[in-house]
């Protein structure tokens, strides 16, 4: 079979598969269901023979029963009986299914909440130290005339300028970059002071500055969903390019090498 | 006698499988029409640009890729662009999953259409075992990110790969990985993923070495505070992260040219300078397949934009409406 006509093959599973799955915006139909069970079905085989192939084989079976170059023979890794402990430990959890024997499920449970809770706490700072020390942002400016000696609002270009006056300008405070440091850390505080739920907040400043939190929290909200409503968007555009331009493109390329 | 509809109360009661074809054809006939949109990228893309195209010749670029054909959309523009940059300045890389079992198919798909791109236009094509390693998966993402900042030579140790000769070899005897002990060897390390894995990236290695991501659009927004405090070095976002490096790809960043002119100039990030791909082919970075995709994605927003506010006016006026009677 030639390329062309293997690829227009596997093409058309996808348009297939694509129409099938779509027809849910319809309603839902036995087509539907075929192709969601097939993707089902397809992703459960594909994880289990992919599990034992790239991560327990290499990972385990090969520690433990060792490893030989298949062509010069010689040891490449001796064997380490003791990862044999793994097993019966894995084996533990799908004591699940046993009313009697249940309990001992919670063996290989404990073992990953152990090592799981051992490193939240380096998790905790590797996640939120650095946003932490981020937030604490200059709110002054520094840096407010250019190589002009006139007044700049923005950090001015390169161009033309000596390597001296670029290190020096990029150690400045500009006013514009004050100004959104500004709006960052009334922002953080804000947003941080919505959560303030250990004593009544009084005062019109207090409270003000509560619902503007509560505000920005929402704009920051609305960002978000913005932002995955136009990821939906792409994937949608993505699916109509693989049925309409790319199988429509593969047929044209079987015909023309009929032709 | 029932009163007559208004078009408002028509327009509430629209099926809703109108617009899902409406929405289908809005999407689909830009798909043919060849529209560059003037848009400026963003200084997360920028960034990320600028830290590929410095990367060092002789270091090693990371790239753990976690995402399937589900977000093709976004996805495969990433990682296209990644390792267009990567090929065109040839620059050894080593990929790997970390989360879905099926991602390796997905990327190896990725580098065959590339590198029959390249064959193509007459390039030399990216080999195994010289140009680049693929890993497959490890199906675990903390223990994986864990391993690579604890000891990255332990956690690849047992993979092996055929080398020039066909020969199976340790993948540490490569050249892609012979002068990687830890990951601050890494010249950069690129998370192209749809899902969370950039946050256990982040909270794994961040610090050990620079960090990038590619993400969906979904993801993106978690990215941001990530990047604001450097911990994320540069990032590119959804569908318009694609066309940002497609459009720096071919245009660079403040880049002066002979003439003396400062071509691309981007003042909000005027202390990065970082020069378009001289090796890729124009045609191919500037209606690739952001661009391709951009002019139905801004066909959708609109439609979108048009349905909210119909939506809401119709709804105001029906309960004007009902007030009234």
């Amino acid at each position: 079979m030639n390329p062309e006509t293997y690829l227009l093959i596997k093409l058309t599973f996808g348009v297939l598969a694509t129409i099938g799955l779509y027809s849910v915006l319809y309603k839902e139909t036995k087509l539907y269901r075929f192709f969601e069970h097939v993707f089902l079905g397809l992703a459960a085989g594909f994880s289990i023979v992919f599990l034992w192939r790239e991560t327990l084989f290499p990972l385990w079976w090969e520690k433990m029963v060792g490893q030989i170059d298949e062509q010069s023979g010689a040891l490449v890794q001796p064997a380490y009986w003791a990862y044999i402990v793994f097993l019966p430990i894995g084996l533990m959890a799908y004591t699940v299914f046993s009313k009697k024997n249940g309990w001992m499920s919670r063996v290989p449970i404990g073992v990953i909440l152990g090592l799981w809770a051992g490193q939240q706490v380096q998790v905790w700072w590797q996640t939120y130290g650095g946003q932490i020390a981020g937030t604490m942002q200059p709110v002054i400016p520094t840096g407010l005339a250019g190589p002009a000696g006139t007044f700049q609002w923005t950090k001015p270009g390169n161009t033309g300028l000596t390597p001296e006056q670029i290190a020096d300008f990029n150690t400045k405070i500009w006013p514009s970059q004050a100004v959104n440091n500004l709006i960052f850390v009334i922002t953080v505080l804000a947003a941080l002071s919505y959560f303030l739920f250990s004593f009544e907040l009084k005062g019109k400043a207090m409270i003000g500055f509560n619902k503007l939190g509560r505000w920005l929290l929402m704009i920051g909200f609305g960002a978000i969903f913005g932002s995955t409503v136009m990821a939906r968007f792409a994937l949608v555009i993505d699916r109509m390019s693989f049925v309409f331009v790319e199988w429509v493109q593969s047929i044209q390329a079987v015909f023309n090498r009929g032709a | 006698m029932t009163p007559q509809k208004s078009i408002w109360e028509k327009l509430q009661e629209i099926d809703r499988r109108i617009l899902y074809l409406i929405l289908a054809i809005a999407v689909t006939v830009p798909l043919w029409i060849p529209a560059k949109l003037p848009v400026i990228p963003d200084s997360t893309s920028m960034d990320l640009y600028g830290q590929l195209m410095s990367v060092p010749e002789d270091k090693t670029v990371f790239v753990q890729s976690d995402w399937t054909v589900s977000t093709r959309g976004e996805s495969q523009g990433h990682l296209e662009a990644l390792l267009r940059i990567l090929m065109a300045r040839r620059i050894k890389f080593v990929i790997y999953a970390a989360a879905d079992p099926q991602a390796p198919q997905v990327f190896r798909n990725v580098i065959l259409g590339l590198n029959q791109e390249r064959e193509a236009r007459g390039l030399p094509p990216y080999r195994q075992w010289e140009d680049y390693i693929d890993l497959g998966a490890f199906l675990n993402a903390e223990g994986t990110l864990n391993s690579i900042g604890q000891d990255v030579r332990k956690l690849f140790g047992p993979r092996r790969s055929a080398d020039t000769e066909g020969r199976e070899r340790p993948v540490l005897e490569s050249p892609v990985l012979s002068r990687v002990q830890k990951i601050g060897d890494a010249g950069l390390y690129v998370v192209v993923t749809a899902s969370a894995t950039i946050d256990v990236a982040v909270q794994r290695i961040s610090g050990k070495t620079k960090l990038a991501a590619m993400t969906t659009g979904v993801v993106f927004p978690s990215v941001l505070p990530f990047y604001q405090s450097g911990q994320v070095v540069g990032a590119a976002g959804g569908l318009k992260g694609v066309y940002d490096m497609e459009f720096l790809m071919a245009n660079g960043v403040n880049v002066v040219s002979p003439t003396g002119k400062v071509e691309a100039q981007f003042p909000a990030k005027a202390e990065l300078t970082a020069p378009p791909l001289t090796e890729i082919e124009p045609k191919t970075v500037t209606f690739a397949r952001g661009q391709r995709y951009f002019l139905s994605f801004h066909a959708a927003i609109v439609l979108l934009i048009i349905a909210v506010v119909v939506g809401n006016i119709g709804m105001y006026k029906m309960r004007k409406n009902r007030r009234g009677a």
